[in-house]
């Protein structure tokens, strides 16, 4: 039996390392051999900068793939996002066909987007065009809703406009750099109440892509109620669902702490709207994880402080799962073992999506049955494994 | 024979009665009077013509369905000549303790209001109707003063009462057989055993498919789940409501729930609904009830804290207000044995002319009572239907849970049938936990007043109810507190103290209902 495997991490939380221990794998510090290192974002940024050039080796595992602020970086998301689409529309490959409207028919999943302060003036004629519209700024570098605030009058972002205008060929500070967006105002409300997803996806490897869904994703709920009246732009508890916002608020409840999981919502839209809506709902959920995927090929640290005690269980539940499927059997982390984990080692994942399977049939069949998804009975259910999404997509 | 059919005209003409007040007679008479322009309707066989036009265009079936309706709750057939009271409850000795259990409440009530110097009803101030009126879809975000009130009663006060009913009939004498009763309730009601409840709850059985069961994951949808949704949709396009009742006893489709139970109860949502749901409204906005406070801090202190139904408090208060205003309610008590409290204008004590009940609608919350509207709100998010969906649940169901009948669907029954139960099935379980001073009825009473709201997962929750409206009996509520014991019975045999035992029964939120049940019915050897 091969030695056991060795363990670092920077982050002390007890969901984390109680899933070490329990494997009875060992700690070692980060300059002795590892196998095994769950780095905060900070280390990942250190250990894989150019300067530093530290190559992993073939034992070696960690739980962010360089590049992962490609996707968790709001200002990288949106560029990789465009680019894709440009590419595919390049290809000609019919996933990115447009309709009379020129908007994107099976891509069309980020709303109107402008990187601040360089595309300020691109932004102004979109502005101008509709000008009662309400948008939302987004700092690109930051988490759990720091720094956002919504807008419905250009004088709201004066200073924007000052620093396109003054550094052409300065180079922007990462910090002063924002994402504005075009504010959906009329969201799903469930009691009244807006709501955001939390969803956890697992990327084993990018080449070929498996990801893996859990299962147990939660919805996290403003505590007050949602209006769209301008008077409430201001009003951070009504607009931003993050919990480290709302936790701040009069009516925050730490028994439930505002979420709901996946499942509940699936039960609640499947009785108020009907089964066939709300499975096109989460399919077309899963469709845009998948593409976001694809266009970079990786949000950087969920977060891993538990709010509740259910919280508390779920996280350690899901760490438990995450281990099982990239450490398999405990065994020492080999980099050229690239097969697919058995379907008894998901736990509450369920793949979400797998190049090699799928591979073979190419784009055209990935969107004749994202077309057909809509229409006909679907064979969502395979016998022996638990429900996968995927059949269809294959 | 001749008893019998005069049973039935009378039933009959009860219900002829009954219906000639409703929306639906005037409905079916300018029906009638419209259809005599349509030419097949001719003069010489005028009332063959008309009741064919009424099959072909289905108002006959809305009739059929509101004679269903109204033979649901209809009381046993009894003795033309019984009095009023009999209908309500025909023990004598049930309905006097009944009786002091409401002075009971009353007094608490009472004194409540005189401690904290809070009127039972007063009329808001101009400026605090305007305020509430804005604040009418997030009465939640309220913050008033509920500290100094209490709930009027929780559910272990009333166990405490039913603990203590005594048969004065009925002579046990002291000594111990094997048919003494050991569980907390000493009345002698027919409860039905396993065989009888294998009979009722036919559908339930082994063979025959359900949800909850056999539409799980490993499970091919083509062998049963298809199928049963196909005929799902084939019943609500009949609009059948006695088909739909049978049909619901295997389980609902999730999809199909809302439009399935609407059709059993026969609500529909007609503007005249709407209407009164609005007048209702007004009558909250214009005045303040003490039992507002006491729904207040119901709904903060149970649903607010649930992890799935906290999302729906600002509906509940929707609800729940205008519940305790609505008088139609007070018609339910020609079969329920408890009574609306009767209160006095003040300073007009015992005087008949100025005696009001209080509430309007004469139902006073006890402690968990939101929890009866709460699982309903994942099913309608439209404020009046809601409330009329829930007020004929509680008209039809839930009131029995907490009032004191021999009704087989009465607390004291399911009680009853579920003590019998454990003590028949589960001897030595039942026996253990008796010695240890862990009455299983002290822990399941909670489970069986709430039906069970707040303690299954809502998917589960609302597969059990479904069996309730399918079955038109609150006696699935006893099987399953039994199967639950069973389902436990293992770790309970090892517990030592009530407090380890109501541990291992804590959480019920992982419990799948329908095997539960289908395994104690069915597969447990008897």
């Amino acid at each position: 039996m091969a030695g056991k495997v060795k363990w670092v991490t920077d982050i002390e939380k007890s969901v984390l390392i109680n899933n070490f221990e329990k494997r009875g794998w060992v700690q070692v510090t980060e300059n002795e051999d590892w196998n095994f290192y769950w780095m905060s974002v900070q280390t990942i940024r250190n250990v894989f900068s150019v300067e530093t050039g530290y190559r992993l080796s073939d034992d070696q595992i960690v739980n962010h793939f360089p590049n992962h602020y490609e996707l968790t970086r709001k200002d990288l998301m949106v560029k990789n996002i465009k680019r894709y689409r440009k590419e595919l529309e390049k290809e000609g490959s019919p996933l990115a066909e447009k309709d009379e409207n020129g908007k994107y028919l099976y891509l069309d999943f980020v709303p109107v987007t402008y990187m601040l302060p360089a595309d300020y003036n691109l932004f102004v004629e979109e502005f101008r065009k509709s000008p009662s519209s309400t948008w939302i700024m987004k700092p690109c570098g930051k988490a759990q809703g720091k720094g956002i605030f919504l807008i419905n009058k250009l004088s709201q972002i004066k200073k924007w406009s000052r620093d396109s205008k003054t550094s052409s060929f300065v180079s922007q500070s990462n910090k002063e750099a924002y994402v504005i967006s075009l504010y959906i105002n009329n969201p799903l409300l469930i009691g009244g109440r807006k709501f955001d997803l939390r969803l956890y996806v697992l990327v084993s490897t990018y080449r070929p892509l498996r990801c893996y869904m859990y299962k147990l994703g939660f919805c996290r709920f403003c505590t007050v109620k949602y209006t769209p009246s301008t008077s409430e732009l201001d009003n951070m508890f009504v607009h931003l669902t993050n919990v480290a916002i709302q936790k701040h608020g009069d009516d925050y409840n730490h028994i439930h702490g505002g979420k709901w999981m996946v499942s509940n919502l699936r039960l609640y839209l499947e009785s108020t709207r009907g089964k066939e809506v709300t499975s096109k709902l989460f399919d077309e959920i899963h469709w845009i994880i998948v593409q976001s995927l694809k266009a970079v090929a990786v949000n950087a640290s969920p977060s891993l402080t538990s709010s509740t005690a259910n919280d508390r269980i779920l996280k350690y539940n899901l760490i438990n799962d995450t281990l099982n499927i990239v450490v398999p059997n405990g065994e020492i982390p080999d980099c050229k073992w690239n097969k697919s984990p058995p379907k008894e080692v998901l736990g509450n994942y369920e793949i979400l999506y797998d190049e090699e399977l799928a591979q073979g049939d190419g784009a055209d069949r990935e969107l004749r049955s994202r077309q057909g998804q809509s229409q006909g009975p679907r064979a969502g259910r395979s016998r022996d494994s638990g429900r996968t999404v995927l059949t269809t997509w294959k | 024979m001749l008893q019998e059919e005069s049973d039935l005209s009378l039933i009959i003409a009860q219900i002829v009665q009954k219906l000639k007040g409703s929306n639906l007679y005037s409905q079916l008479e300018r029906q009638a009077w419209a259809s005599l322009q349509r030419p097949e309707i001719k003069l010489e066989s005028l009332k063959e013509d008309i009741k064919e036009f009424f099959k072909i265009s289905g108002w006959e079936k809305k009739l059929q369905n509101a004679v269903y309706g109204e033979l649901s709750v209809f009381p046993l057939p009894s003795h033309p000549a019984a009095p009023p009271e009999h209908l309500k409850e025909p023990l004598v000795y049930m309905r006097k303790a009944q009786g002091s259990w409401e002075k009971r409440i009353l007094k608490s009530l009472n004194s409540m209001c005189t401690e904290l110097s809070i009127p039972l009803a007063r009329k808001r101030p101009v400026g605090e109707q305007k305020e509430l009126l804005n604040k009418w879809n997030e009465m939640g975000t309220d913050e008033p003063d509920l500290s100094l009130f209490r709930p009027v009663y929780a559910p272990k006060d009333f166990l405490e009462v039913l603990i203590n009913l005594r048969n004065p009939n009925y002579e046990n004498g002291d000594s111990l057989s094997f048919r003494t009763h050991l569980g907390l309730i000493q009345i002698p009601l027919k409860v039905k055993d396993i065989p009888e409840l294998k009979e009722c709850f036919v559908e339930l059985g082994l063979n025959t498919g359900q949800l909850g069961i056999d539409d799980s994951t490993q499970v091919p949808p083509e062998l049963f789940e298809n199928e049963h949704v196909r005929i799902g949709q084939k019943v609500l396009a009949e609009q059948d409501s006695a088909a739909a009742q049978q049909y619901i006893r295997q389980g609902s489709p999730t999809a199909l729930r809302a439009e399935l139970w609407a059709l059993i109860l026969n609500i529909s949502s007609e503007p005249e609904d709407v209407l009164y749901y609005e007048q209702l409204k007004t009558n909250v906005i214009q005045h303040d009830l003490l039992v507002d406070s006491l729904i207040y801090k119901d709904v903060k202190l149970t649903a607010s804290n649930d992890d799935y139904y906290f999302v729906f408090e600002d509906y509940l208060y929707q609800v729940l207000l205008c519940f305790s205003r609505d008088t139609s309610v007070l018609s339910h008590f020609a079969y329920n044995s408890a009574s609306p409290p009767k209160s006095y204008i003040r300073g007009k004590l015992g005087l008949e002319e100025y005696a009001v009940f209080y509430p309007p609608n004469g139902v006073i919350p006890f402690h968990g009572f939101s929890m009866y509207v709460a699982p309903l709100c994942f099913l309608y998010h439209e404020p009046s239907k809601l409330y009329q969906i829930f007020r004929e649940m509680y008209v039809r169901f839930f009131f029995r849970l907490h009032s004191i009948s021999s009704h087989p669907s009465g607390i004291v029954s399911l009680c009853l049938l579920f003590e019998t139960l454990l003590q028949t099935y589960l001897p030595q379980l039942f026996y253990h936990l008796r010695e240890i001073g862990a009455q299983p009825l002290r822990i399941s009473f909670k489970w069986m007043v709430r039906a069970f709201s707040g303690y299954l997962a809502t998917d589960q929750l609302l597969l059990l109810w479904d069996r309730i409206l399918g079955y038109n009996s609150l006696e699935i509520l006893a099987v399953l507190a039994a199967a639950v014991f069973a389902f436990r019975a293992v770790n309970l045999m090892e517990v030592t103290s009530l407090a380890a035992a109501e541990a291992v029964l804590a959480d019920l939120s992982t419990l799948k209902v329908m095997p539960l049940l289908q395994i104690f019915l069915f597969a447990t050897v008897t």
